[in-house]
């Protein structure tokens, strides 16, 4: 197991191509980046710079073309699904924009969901894990209730919750704030941060720079590649020039 | 298992928050399950169950090969598979191949009990039948071989389990009464088992009777000693370690001895060396698989039975096509939720797990429902197919176990079929788009295979629909077809005098008074009288001889020899050729007469005139030829209306020694239903004693005849218009679902120039397209298949082009119908409207 301070995540020269046709699409060019243990990194970036598609290749959801990427220090670029199932399982935990709950579930079930794809987990294990989780993110009264009952920053919370169930490694987060009213969006951005301070280690994507701040670091992006916070602001001047 | 009881919960919520879509789902698979198990359960009565007695597999049946025995005087309808009585008799003591060999054969009786006459099937058995099939009494005892060791010495019945319930309300002090069976006191010496019916499949006897009683259960039958009477049907069980083709071998010399020891008892003058060759030296006795009993019926039923289930299985086809394309739209708008599921860590087992597990619901539901309704159907179907019988029906539509599990096991091939669709959808999933999407559509892969399904289903429905349409027109050529005489205004019903003690003297006296008095009624036109009643698939036949006729070599000398009265062809409106009809003037005293018919007339002698005058015998061999053919008459249809013209000689019955059952006819002047009750009183007053058999109008005889044909025709449009029903659905859901897909791209080209008429044609010809495609992939599997089936069809042939263009036509038709609302609201978007949507 990688200590504290250790990186995580360790990713070389990833690339990622999307072929449509007869065009190429290059959605990252030459990535770097490595994310520590512990640590609470923000992508940024404008619409359309890669930042989600980098996002989705953390999460296993999605495969580079070329380069490396290692995860708790395990090369993950070229493992087949169901390996891929299993990490993506026991070690990632993901917040989407939408919540994606499922509809006909309820809070409990929905949280329940990712231990129930756990072999020989036993029911009393995964109850108190789902309780723990929800009483994390404050909904432990809402268990019976199904995702159309709750409003928009309560359903994150209960995605929130599912994530922090299967205890993972690192918590996935994709525009988390994105559906989300201000009000709410400040309430979610808090309760990233309390999970960082209890030792979460957070990826979060977001085009908003005041979430971004909450990080304790962050990566710009644009047009796929990596770039420094100043070279970053001097190209969204070129472009909009 | 708890991941599979949470997806089972899962499932079941799934379907009460759709409750139309189970709803359509589950009665569309009741449908084609329910359909198929209720054909099925006829299919394995008929074809494929074994009776239910011990050492079943040891059971055989005997067939011979060679020619028969020469002047035969009686012989059932397929010979080969009927044996006198010695000759059984004599295979039975000398064989050493068999445990035991018992004979059977078939009548209908009067019974009387408490003074009440039941007319009731009678089946006419050795004394080891219950013995060689291990069955136990219900009550009291079975017959023993002592019962059958002499003729008219043992009057003693055994009862049929359903006939102890239906006649006598199961009373057990029915033992050791004296039932009258036709006039002749027989004592009840037991109970069969339930559940046993008969050797022969589809008989269903109410009362068994040693064989060695044949005089009194079949008047005026003398066949017991007669190697010239094939009429017994034997069954053999092989001892323990034999098998057929061991038995076959091993009855082969006595089967070679008795032929020999038949030829030398009978007078062989005349016969050729070629005739004693096919008699003896290639004539063999042929053990067969008698595990499901004899059976003549079996024959009967096999086509029709394997046409229907071939529908039926057909139907169950887009059955679950129909249900794969319901799934997969309910599983575009569920991609999100399954992305969800993978990317939460599940693997794809388990995400197929849930979507077979939501499938074997649905399909467990449907064939619940499917065997509550196969039931029903199979019932209706045997009170269809076996109207008018008497007793209990061949067969049950009550489901045992076997039925159960085939019903079970199509459930489940049902499910797995329907549910591979949304599960090959989810198999390789694009998680990172999906989970991206606020909404929801399916991948061009869903619509791919939703078209391909909708495809097969009209495919499936022309296939179906062409069947319906030449099983139809087979019916209607039947109908409409000239039997050779009126069958309007013509009531029909039999008597057996002898069953109710009549002799034959009484008997003949007794007829005299039925002419006479239903002559006499008003509205009341003629009446006539046959021993071999018109398209009732009976079958009269006998050799004869012709004075001076050269017979060829092989010639068939077996020609139908009904018995008749003398008004016979005037009250039948049968034309007369040449000649003259019977009169009263012919009677047991004068000049034996005949009368031929046509084809009769053509195949001896060339044409009708030659034929008169000629002098006939009866029984083959060299016979004395006394009768002299009076006249001709033109052909008319007899057994079926299917079964070409034969040969036929008419007798006046009144020239007969032995009185026979007779069928009446009686021609009305007002509507023959009308006159049922007058008919019925009268015979009332003449004997009540006296019961009557099958009382129906001609035309209800006809419709009797042709139940088959009406069957499949009848089961054939059904499933027919089900399938275009279930492929207009599926051809409308799918062009609904992508006329939604396309609602930009439609508009874009609305906001390009254009109109909504070519919008309308636009979606119409993909309708047309994926019609066209079906059609010819369809037309020629469904020519293979009518060609299959071409015996069954009559008049039509199964290519006929009227019937496969007019179904085309029709499809097409009905593909276009389903089409036109999705084309007319695709022509209905708002340019705007749909480019915000993009």
């Amino acid at each position: 197991m990688i200590e504290a301070g250790q990186p995580l995540i360790q990713i070389q020269d990833l690339t990622k191509v999307f072929y449509t046709d007869e065009i190429e699409t290059h959605a990252l060019s030459g990535i770097h980046l490595s994310v520590n243990r512990g640590e609470y990194v923000a992508m940024s970036g404008p619409s359309g710079c890669g930042k989600s598609t980098l996002l989705s290749i953390i999460g296993l959801l999605d495969t580079p073309t070329a380069g490396r990427y290692s995860l708790n220090g395990k090369t993950v670029e070229n493992l087949d699904f169901a390996e891929r199932s299993r990490i993506r399982n026991q070690e990632i935990g993901f917040i989407f924009q939408s919540f994606n709950l499922i509809g006909d579930l309820t809070v409990y079930e929905n949280v329940e969901l990712p231990l129930t794809y756990r072999q020989r987990m036993p029911a009393a294990d995964r109850k108190s894990r789902v309780m723990e989780a929800l009483e994390r993110v404050g909904m432990a009264h809402r268990i019976r209730h199904y995702p159309s009952q709750l409003s928009g920053g309560q359903q994150q919370r209960v995605a929130v919750a599912r994530a922090l169930g299967g205890k993972p490694s690192i918590l996935l987060a994709d525009e988390p704030t994105g559906n989300l009213d201000s009000r709410n969006g400040e309430a979610v951005m808090e309760l990233l941060q309390n999970l960082h301070r209890e030792g979460a280690t957070i990826c979060m994507v977001t085009h908003d720079p005041r979430f971004a701040k909450h990080a304790q670091r962050e990566v710009h992006l644009f047009d796929g590649k990596v770039v420094a916070e100043e070279e970053l602001r001097k190209l969204l001047q070129e472009t909009s020039a | 298992m708890s991941g599979l009881l949470q997806d089972l919960q899962y499932a079941a919520r799934q379907l009460r928050k759709s409750p139309g879509f189970a709803t359509v789902a589950i009665v569309t698979l009741a449908l084609g399950i329910g359909a198929n198990t209720a054909i099925f359960s006829l299919l394995d009565q008929a074809l494929l169950r074994s009776l239910p007695v011990k050492d079943v597999d040891r059971l055989v049946i005997l067939k011979y090969s060679g020619s028969n025995i020469p002047g035969l005087l009686r012989c059932r309808t397929d010979g080969k598979f009927y044996f006198s009585y010695p000759m059984y008799r004599d295979l039975r003591d000398r064989n050493s191949v068999f445990s035991g060999l018992i004979a059977t054969d078939w009548t209908q009786v009067g019974v009387q009990w408490h003074n009440q006459p039941d007319l009731v099937a009678a089946e006419l058995v050795s004394g080891n039948y219950f013995d060689v099939l291990s069955l136990q009494p219900a009550l009291g005892r079975l017959f023993a071989a002592s019962d059958d060791l002499k003729a008219d010495a043992s009057p003693v019945v055994v009862l049929s389990f359903s006939y102890w319930q239906r006649r006598f309300g199961t009373d057990p002090g029915i033992l050791n009464q004296s039932i009258l069976v036709n006039g002749h006191p027989f004592t009840v010496v037991g109970v069969a088992p339930p559940g046993f019916h008969s050797v022969v499949l589809g008989d269903t006897p109410d009362v068994f009777v040693p064989m060695m009683m044949q005089a009194e259960v079949m008047p005026g039958s003398k066949d017991l000693d007669s190697h010239q009477s094939s009429w017994l049907n034997i069954v053999g069980k092989l001892k323990p370690g034999i098998s057929r083709e061991q038995a076959e071998a091993g009855v082969a010399p006595l089967w070679y001895a008795l032929r020999s020891d038949e030829l030398k008892s009978i007078n062989t003058t005349g016969e050729s060396e070629g005739f004693r060759d096919r008699f003896l030296t290639k004539s063999h006795l042929l053990v067969l698989d008698g595990a499901r009993g004899f059976s003549p019926l079996r024959s009967d039923v096999q086509m029709p039975l394997l046409i229907v289930m071939g529908m039926v299985a057909l139907v169950a086809l887009m059955a679950c096509a129909n249900v794969g394309s319901l799934l997969l739209v309910r599983a575009s708008g569920r991609i999100r939720e399954m992305s969800v599921r993978y990317a939460l860590g599940a693997k794809r087992r388990r995400v197929v797990q849930q979507l077979l597990v939501e499938g074997m619901l649905l399909g467990s539901a449907g064939g619940l429902l499917g065997m509550l309704l196969a039931p029903q159907v199979s019932s209706l179907l045997i009170s269809m197919l076996w109207s008018g019988g008497t007793g209990d029906l061949p067969f049950s539509a009550r489901p045992d176990l076997r039925i159960m599990l085939f019903n079970c096991s199509l459930a489940l091939f049902a499910s797995l079929l329907f549910s591979l669709a949304p599960a090959a959808q989810f198999w390789r999933p694009d998680l990172a788009p999906a989970l991206k999407q606020q909404g929801t559509t399916a991948r061009s892969g869903s619509l791919r295979f939703r078209r391909v399904s909708v495809a097969m289903q009209i495919g499936l429905s022309l296939t179906l629909l062409v069947g319906a349409g030449l099983f139809v027109r087979t019916l209607h050529n039947l109908r409409s077809l000239n039997a050779g005489f009126t069958t309007d205004h013509l009531v029909t019903f039999g008597i057996d005098p002898r069953m109710a003690g009549y002799e034959p003297v009484r008997t003949f006296a007794l007829y005299r008074s039925v002419f006479e008095t239903l002559s006499g009624l008003p509205g009341v036109r003629s009446v006539a009288a046959t021993n071999d009643p018109e398209l009732a698939n009976d079958n009269e036949s006998g050799n004869i001889a012709i004075a001076g006729y050269a017979e060829k070599s092989h010639e068939d000398m077996n020609v139908e020899q009904p018995n008749v009265s003398a008004d016979y062809f005037a009250t039948l409106q049968v034309p007369l050729l040449a000649g003259r009809a019977f009169t009263l003037q012919d009677s047991a005293e004068s000049q034996k007469v005949a009368v031929v018919n046509e084809s009769f007339a053509r195949h001896f002698f060339g044409d009708p005139q030659q034929a008169l005058g000629h002098l006939i015998g009866y029984g083959g061999a060299t016979p004395k030829t006394d009768t002299a053919i009076v006249g001709v008459v033109k052909d008319s249809k007899h057994a079926s209306l299917r079964e070409p013209v034969t040969p036929t000689l008419f007798r006046p019955y009144v020239q007969l020694s032995q009185a026979q059952a007779m069928t009446f006819y009686v021609r009305t002047w007002q509507q023959p239903e009308s006159a049922e009750g007058t008919i019925r009183r009268a015979m009332q007053t003449l004997d009540p004693n006296v019961v009557l058999d099958t009382f129906r109008t001609m035309n209800e005889q006809v419709d009797n005849n042709l139940i088959a044909e009406r069957v499949i025709a009848l089961l054939a449009s059904g499933f027919g218009v089900l399938a275009a029903l279930m492929a207009a659905v599926g051809l409308y859901g799918v062009l609904a679902y992508s006329t939604m897909q396309r609602t930009s791209e439609i508009g874009i080209r609305m906001a390009l120039g254009a109109t909504r008429a070519s919008v309308v044609r636009m979606v119409l010809l993909e309708v047309l397209w994926l019609a066209g495609i079906s059609i010819a992939v369809a037309l020629p599997v469904s020519l293979l298949l009518m060609y299959a089936v071409r015996s069954q069809l009559y008049g039509i042939s199964g290519s006929d082009p009227l019937t496969l263009c007019g179904m085309t036509v029709l499809v097409t038709l009905v593909a276009l119908a389903s089409a036109m609302l999705p084309a007319r609201r695709a022509a209905r978007v708002e340019p705007m409207a749909a480019l915000r949507h993009e």
